[in-house]
């Protein structure tokens, strides 16, 4: 039987993880005989060009994912404005009133890696 | 019934924009266009390797030797990405990735006409790069916001390594066409042999009936035309501000109908060459790829016997 002339192999699902402060990430998939053949693929496959340090290959069946048919599981069955920064947008007019400006989670990272004294925004009295 | 209603919710998610997964149900008619149009894209990706690597051996420099094995190997990766969404939506019709390869060796599946064509000289493999990769960006780039995810993702990744093929034939290219009268008249000999195929290559003017519903399932959304007019459009002043002629006497822009006016390529002669593998290369490069395919099919048995041995 002609079928039995044909070699499956096993799909595995690729994951980047690009520098070490970064999550894995999902690329895409390979199929490969083994673990090992699907970890040369996916680099021969996906890290032509990109630089990463880490990949992961997890066999197809042993992804547990949510299904497409459902929205509602992803459903927001209320204005969520209040857990996001953009939902306390009138900060930056209250702060304005006494002459400040609002501040930002970038701004404090960047004056982190300054000298200490007046952060920038911050208004010498 | 129940099949009426899902398909009027399938359309109605196309007509939203929604994108469509491996795992949803979908039409039968969408799942056989699709497999139709991605298994001969990733075919057509592998078997556009073989012009090009026939330059490997003789590129004129190590940069050049290396940037163009880059590019061969870009070309079989993007068949195998290819091949992981054509195998998936194959799957559920009993066939697969192997079955897709014999499908080619055995000329059931068509690869694009202008990888059967002849590579002879040095300018041809800048061409392929320049032009025949310009007309394949066109028509991915188009494909971008298809309705089957899958095929849209892949794509992003397939645009962006293309977009270096594009440089890079530009680039051998334009050594060309700033080199020596020599130089210069291969290159314009290349662009000669290949325009007719360029303009085959985009299909029918006229929108068959498979390439009408293609365009009601959202997986392609522009015509053969209007991406040969894209084309067109692009390439003819570039061609033309290298002082290059196009052997096309009734080529010319039309104001009025703000087109493009081209010579209809030869349809039944590349339509046959497509069909029949019957093109100058088509043969000869089939004969390689079933080497590729049969002789290490000893490698890939043996690779799947000793896993299965680790697992026992």
């Amino acid at each position: 039987m002609e079928r039995d002339h044909r070699v499956e192999y096993d799909v595995f699902e690729v994951f980047i993880q690009k520098t070490q402060a970064d999550h894995h990430v999902h690329v895409g998939s390979v199929v490969a005989p083994s673990p090992d053949v699907a970890l040369t693929t996916a680099r021969e496959n996906f890290l032509r060009r990109e630089k990463a340090v880490n990949l992961w290959v997890v066999p197809k069946e042993a992804i547990v994912a949510t299904s497409y048919d459902i929205p509602g599981w992803f459903a927001r069955e209320m204005d969520r404005k209040y857990r996001e920064v953009g939902g306390y947008s009138e900060n930056a007019r209250l702060w304005k009133m006494y002459r400040e400006k609002a501040m930002k989670l970038e701004d404090i990272v960047r004056d982190l890696n300054r000298k200490p004294g007046y952060a920038d925004g911050v208004n010498r009295r | 019934m129940i099949t009426d209603q899902r398909h009027e919710q399938f359309m109605e998610r196309i007509q939203r924009g929604e994108k469509i997964e491996a795992t949803d149900w979908m039409p039968d008619e969408y799942r056989k266009l699709l497999l139709k149009l991605i298994h001969m894209h990733a075919v057509s990706e592998i078997m556009g390797a073989f012009p090009e690597k026939e330059w490997v051996p003789k590129a004129p420099t190590l940069k050049r030797k290396l940037a163009i094995m880059a590019k061969v190997q870009d070309e079989v990766g993007h068949g195998q990405l290819l091949l992981r969404v054509a195998e998936d939506l194959a799957a559920p019709l009993g066939k697969t990735r192997e079955d897709l390869m014999e499908d080619l060796i055995e000329g059931r599946v068509k690869f694009h006409n202008v990888f059967h064509m002849e590579s002879p000289t040095w300018a041809d493999a800048g061409v392929i790069g320049w032009l025949v990769d310009g007309a394949a960006i066109i028509n991915q780039a188009a494909l971008l916001s298809t309705s089957y995810g899958p095929y849209a993702r892949v794509l992003k990744r397939i645009c962006a390594e293309e977009s270096f093929h594009m440089q890079h034939g530009e680039n051998i290219i334009l050594a060309l066409a700033g080199g020596s009268k020599e130089q210069r008249r291969m290159l314009q000999e290349a662009v000669n042999r290949w325009w007719e195929s360029l303009i085959f290559f985009f299909g029918p003017v006229e929108v068959t009936d498979a390439a009408r519903r293609m365009i009601d399932y959202r997986i392609r959304t522009k015509t053969n035309e209007e991406l040969r007019q894209q084309f067109l459009k692009k390439y003819v002043p570039r061609i033309h501000s290298l002082g290059l002629t196009i052997p096309d006497p009734n080529l010319r822009y039309d104001e009025e109908s703000e087109k493009w006016i081209f010579t209809e390529p030869d349809w039944k002669k590349f339509g046959e060459i497509v069909r029949y593998n019957q093109g100058p290369k088509s043969q000869e490069r089939l004969k390689l790829r079933r080497f590729a395919h049969e002789d290490q099919r000893w490698v890939r048995e043996a690779m799947v016997r000793s896993q299965k041995m680790q697992v026992v």
